[in-house]
């Protein structure tokens, strides 16, 4: 996966920024063809062949950001003023989250092993021993693989005391964990909606950015705007991800426009509550193992492709779901704002219906910059009595839904615990064996980015620096937070 | 052999800054050479005001290093700016 600060994502960010300021300012529609030039002025040294197609570029961002499904309705003729008059008026359903750009897609050849010139045509030739096709041919005084015969094993890399074997992936394809990412005649990127389980790998893989989500920034401004009330739920991962303590971030929400603020960590309290009775009722009656539901792309990976799973998920809600319950119990006219690190996370909002729009960390980020709000400048609004559910903001890390669980859990048994930190090709296949050979625990914990929500498709900061930000009043002073014992 | 000044170097954590690649800065522990980061005195600093000029010419993350304020500074650009400073 790509490191996570690129070109891409700040151009994104910037992208997001300029078209809310329009918004906020009444005069997006007015001004929203003139961003593209704006963003990508004619001095500028391109990233892409020319400043023309960065701009063409810039236009698919914003109309991705718009909501629009740009694999279906992506007319040229149409200028974004329209875009933009029509997703003021009726928006734009929230499914599929994903849609690509083909403009943009480089058309990757399938991936493939080459030998490069680091080759010396050496004499024991282990490349030439170890192929089981018998596809490396010597010419040139150097080897070559012959790729009509060729099945990607990577025998040839492993062996070669030179490393003059290298791998060229196909960088979408190969971060999506059900094969659902292909490429169609044309050779640009498609996605198979059926297999699609929502978890934004593929989008954090392209380097060209030629895979977006649709966002859903546009109803939630307009709610903003229309003062309606609004509550933003914040998951878990939110601490870390902005310079401030959770007060401030509160703070910053109700800033931004925000009526209310719910911690969903208070909602992961009623989710480790009914799983570790669901988990104490199973092992009494011996059914074995359960797995945890609060990951929205682990359930639709059940629902997709894990059959069988199905009677193993507990049947909790996740922590958003029951914190949109205690939202609407607060004030029945809310609208509610998930907000998260998390695609699926949308997925899943339109199942439940008690969520009315869900965006990123990212999203917000962008939302704080348009406002002028900063966040650490803020005074801490009170977040109430949060003792009851401080433990379960670790439901944002790999591992951290188990404990929350188990520390509920009625201590007469041992409880084992498998953590699945993170569903990748190869842990989707050691998942499918389950069904044949039960996995050996009780508690299985999935999480389908690596390391848990932190590092999930929406963040703002590396999981490196936010856990160093997370906990008491560290993010407030960032700067000393990160400063090691040793120095 | 004199105890040379540590160079002051604030980095904004700044919103703005923050969320469009600040945040990378402040693993500088990781990236800076322990001797720059021996000769450096390294702070948090709010908001610098580069980003809200109207003509800004660059974009945030922005660093000021002694009286010298930067823009677009990723890591390793910060590496080499404190190099050249810390050498002075």
């Amino acid at each position: 996966m790509l490191e996570l600060n690129n070109q891409y994502t700040l151009m994104k960010r910037q992208v997001h920024a300029e078209v809310l300021k329009e918004f906020f300012a009444g005069t997006l529609k007015e001004n929203v063809d003139k961003l593209p030039i704006r963003i990508i002025p004619k001095q500028r040294v391109p990233n892409r062949c020319c400043i023309y197609k960065e701009r063409a570029m810039v236009r698919y961002r914003i109309m991705a950001l718009l909501g629009i499904n740009i694999e279906t309705d992506d007319d040229e003729l149409k200028s974004l003023a329209e875009y933009v008059e029509e997703v003021m008026q009726n928006d734009t359903p929230a499914a599929p989250i994903l849609t690509t750009i083909s403009t943009a897609c480089s058309s990757c050849p399938p991936d493939r092993y080459l030998i490069s010139d680091a080759c010396r045509g050496c004499f024991a030739r282990p490349c030439l021993a170890n192929c089981p096709k018998d596809c490396i041919t010597f010419s040139g005084g150097q080897a070559h693989i012959d790729e009509s015969r060729c099945i990607r094993c990577g025998k040839c890399k492993e062996v070669c005391p030179f490393h003059a074997v290298v791998h060229i992936p196909v960088p979408c394809e190969e971060a999506c964990p059900v094969n659902a990412v292909k490429k169609n005649e044309e050779g640009y990127v498609e996605i198979d909606y059926q297999k699609c389980i929502s978890c934004g790998r593929c989008a954090m893989s392209c380097p060209f950015g030629a895979i977006v989500e649709r966002s859903s920034l546009m109803p939630v401004v307009k709610m903003l705007a229309k003062e309606e009330h609004v509550t933003a739920l914040i998951a878990p991962a939110i601490e870390g991800q902005f310079p401030g303590t959770l007060s401030q971030i509160k703070a910053a929400l109700l800033a931004a426009g925000f009526s209310s603020v719910l911690e969903v960590s208070e909602g992961a309290e009623t989710t480790s509550l009914h799983e570790a009775e669901e988990l104490a009722e199973r092992k009494a009656r011996g059914k074995g193992y359960m797995t945890t539901s609060c990951c929205p792309a682990y359930m639709e990976l059940v629902d997709k492709h894990l059959p069988f799973l199905g009677e193993r998920r507990s049947s909790a809600l996740s922590p958003m779901g029951y914190a949109a319950l205690k939202a609407k119990e607060l004030n029945p006219a809310t609208k509610n704002v998930f907000i998260g690190p998390c695609l699926a996370k949308k997925v899943e909002a339109v199942r439940l219906k008690t969520i009315d729009a869900v965006i990123t960390f990212s999203e917000l980020a962008s939302l704080f910059i348009a406002k002028g709000i900063d966040v650490r400048e803020l005074e801490g609004a009170d977040l109430g009595d949060t003792s009851s559910f401080e433990d379960c903001r670790q439901f944002a890390l790999s591992g951290g839904v188990a404990s929350c669980v188990l520390s509920r859990f009625a201590p007469s048994h041992e409880v084992q615990v498998l953590p699945v930190n993170g569903v990748d090709k190869k842990m989707f296949r050691t998942m499918k064996i389950w069904e044949k050979r039960p996995a050996e625990a009780d508690l299985v914990e999935v999480m389908c980015c690596e390391g848990g929500c932190i590092n999930g498709p929406g963040v703002v900061v590396k999981p490196s620096v936010a856990m160093k930000l997370r906990g008491g009043n560290k993010a407030a002073a960032p700067v000393k937070a990160m400063r090691s014992v040793i120095q | 052999m004199g105890k040379k000044e540590k160079v002051r170097v604030q980095i904004c954590v700044g919103t703005a800054c923050f969320v469009q690649g600040g945040a990378d800065l402040l693993l500088y522990n990781e990236f800076l050479d322990p001797a720059v980061l021996g000769g450096c005195e390294i702070e948090g600093v709010s908001c610098l005001g580069g980003c809200k000029e109207a003509e800004a010419k660059d974009r945030p993350p922005y660093v000021r290093i002694g009286e010298k304020v930067y823009g677009n500074v990723n890591q390793e650009m910060l590496c080499r700016l404190l190099a050249e400073a810390t050498r002075a």
